[in-house]
């Protein structure tokens, strides 16, 4: 095998490992931290007491003056 | 801002407009200092755009300097609109996201302008250097060889950035904009490193080349602008119309769907050229695979404008936002079809492809932008947008245009492609069959730019203070009958 088709394996090889490692960490670390476990929850973080769920935010301008 | 499930008390909504006033006030430098510049290239990305499209059905137009042939603005448009526009814009963009989602101040302000800088001179040295000649004929990474340190250096910057407002931030849940976000960073700067060291500096050659360029090319839309596109819309749409998206459990499927699939669909490109056969079938199955993620979006955002569309009416913000989204679903439905041997038969190295590559990076990704900005930039300047009859123009013109563009080169590219297929028909005869759709490109082109101007106008107008000074109210669009428009007084 050339020095060029090495490198190029070796920098294939690197990347999926990149990759794949990176997603399964985040994922592992997504499940122990409990973002998966509430999605209503999840859904509504948006929201807040300033511009909560019920409120248009970029029209019907009475509402949220 | 937390969870919200009994009606606020006035004291709540105070403390919460304030804290969400100080994070956008913090955005105000940075995210203007991109949202600015990306405004400029797009400028000049159009102008080079238009010069470069009507060079194709007249010839002669412009031929008395070199700088100007065809092969150098045409790759100096797609730089400064892919590279210039889009990513400044979407790094912008995210910077505010993140830091609005995170519920934390901006951190390192000058660090991001460094960032911002670093970026624009890599843009100017990008252009500059194509129309010198210093180009390089491979799509995407066009761009001569002293770029590539301006970029990586940015994007470094800017990826250490978000992972540390990420690790202050003060709100526990990770908003699915955040997952798009985050995973938008860390997988361009590689995706970039990876590719320039594979072309550039190992110097690879043939097939190899053109399997990692079309790996860089496809995946530059769906690894770094359809995350930063896809996630805005995710905050934009649901927070427009005051609904929690319809389904988060699809659109964290959405997601991991994208992340797992979107990575092999890019050879795709090469179907029908000397690559290995097994490698453009597992592209064509990464591309059919994407039709979880697109319809998990798809779902999501129609269900949850489902009941809301009059908004469209009031929201500049939302009228952009959603044609983006809307331009999401069919785009990536088109790509997957695309992807299909037979299909490729005849769509392939066509002005069908162009158009696909146009609804993508501007029917999609540029109108969410647009949208992005039309709902951003008041809330950091303070200011209201100057005059609503050049958003309407704007998005008019935009909409108009793109779907012009789309249809002649879709219609044009597909009988292009019928013909090269068929020996009996002359090469000088397709030439001259497809003249009109690329003059009819170039009218759409012109009215694009007309839209560009308007809204370059109007970002200009609401930096120089010209807007009314907002209270802590919407943008308006329209004005409800019988209510008054943004800055005015209610009546009595």
């Amino acid at each position: 095998m050339t020095p060029t088709n090495l490198a190029i394996l070796a920098t294939i090889v690197g990347a999926v490992v990149l990759f794949g490692a990176a997603t399964v960490l985040a994922m592992g670390w997504a499940v122990r931290a409990g973002q998966f476990e509430n999605f209503d929850r999840g859904a509504r973080s948006i929201f807040g007491p300033d511009e909560p769920v019920g409120e248009p935010t970029d029209a019907f301008p009475r509402e949220t003056d | 801002m937390g969870v919200t499930l009994t009606p606020p008390t006035p004291a709540d909504r105070a403390q919460a407009a304030r804290e969400r006033r100080e994070i956008d006030s913090s955005c105000r430098g940075p995210v203007l200092h991109y949202a600015a510049s990306a405004v400029a290239w797009l400028l000049v990305g159009t102008t080079l755009a238009v010069v470069a499209s009507v060079k194709l059905h007249s010839p002669y137009f412009l031929t008395g300097s070199e700088y100007l042939t065809f092969g150098r603005v045409r790759m100096a448009h797609l730089q400064a609109v892919g590279i210039g526009w889009s990513a400044m814009a979407g790094m912008g963009g995210a910077c505010w996201l993140m830091c609005r989602l995170s519920r934390a101040t901006l951190l390192y302000p000058k660090l991001l302008h460094v960032a911002a800088g670093l970026w624009n001179v890599g843009m100017v040295a990008n252009v500059l250097g194509i129309l010198a000649g210093h180009g390089r004929s491979v799509e995407w990474l066009d761009s001569p060889p002293y770029v590539a340190p301006f970029l990586v250096a940015s994007i470094g910057i800017f990826s250490v950035w978000t992972a540390a407002t990420f690790v202050r931030r003060r709100e526990p849940h990770v908003y699915v904009t955040q997952w798009y976000i985050l995973a938008a960073v860390f997988w361009f700067p590689v995706l970039y490193l990876v590719t320039v060291g594979m072309i550039f500096w190992v110097r690879s050659t043939g097939v190899m080349q053109m399997v990692v360029n079309w790996w860089f090319g496809h995946n530059y839309l769906g690894l770094w602008l359809t995350p930063m596109g896809v996630g805005a819309a995710y905050y934009l749409i649901p927070k427009i119309i005051g609904r929690p998206v319809h389904s988060y459990y699809l659109s964290i499927i959405g997601f991991w769907a994208l992340a797992l699939f979107y990575s092999w669909a890019g050879i795709h490109h090469l179907i029908g050229g000397p690559i290995p056969a097994w490698l453009a079938t597992a592209s064509t199955v990464g591309s059919m695979m994407m039709f979880i993620p697109v319809i998990a979006v798809a779902i999501n955002h129609h269900m949850t404008m489902l009941g809301s569309f009059h908004v469209l009416r009031y929201s500049p913000a939302l009228r952009f936002t959603v044609f983006g989204a809307m331009t999401y679903t069919a785009v990536s439905f088109q790509g997957s079809i695309e992807s299909l041997k037979d299909f490729s038969e005849v769509a392939h190295f066509t002005h069908y492809t162009v158009a696909h590559a146009h609804l993508g990076a501007y029917g999609f990704f540029t109108m969410v932008m647009f949208g992005l900005f039309y709902y951003m930039i008041p809330r950091l300047t303070g200011r209201e947008w100057f005059s609503a009859r050049l958003i309407s123009l704007h998005f008019w013109c935009d909409a108009v245009g793109i779907s012009i563009y789309f249809v002649s080169l879709t219609v044009g590219g597909w009988w292009q492609g019928r013909m090269l297929n068929d020996p009996n028909v002359p090469f000088g005869n397709i030439v001259e069959y497809v003249r009109p759709y690329l003059f009819t490109r170039s009218v759409a082109g012109c009215l694009m730019g007309v839209g560009h101007v308007a809204f370059a106008l109007l970002l200009v107008a609401n930096l120089a203070g010209w807007g009314r000074k907002r209270g802590i109210g919407p943008a308006y669009f329209v004005a409800p009958a019988g209510k008054p428009a943004a800055g005015e007084p209610a009546p009595v």
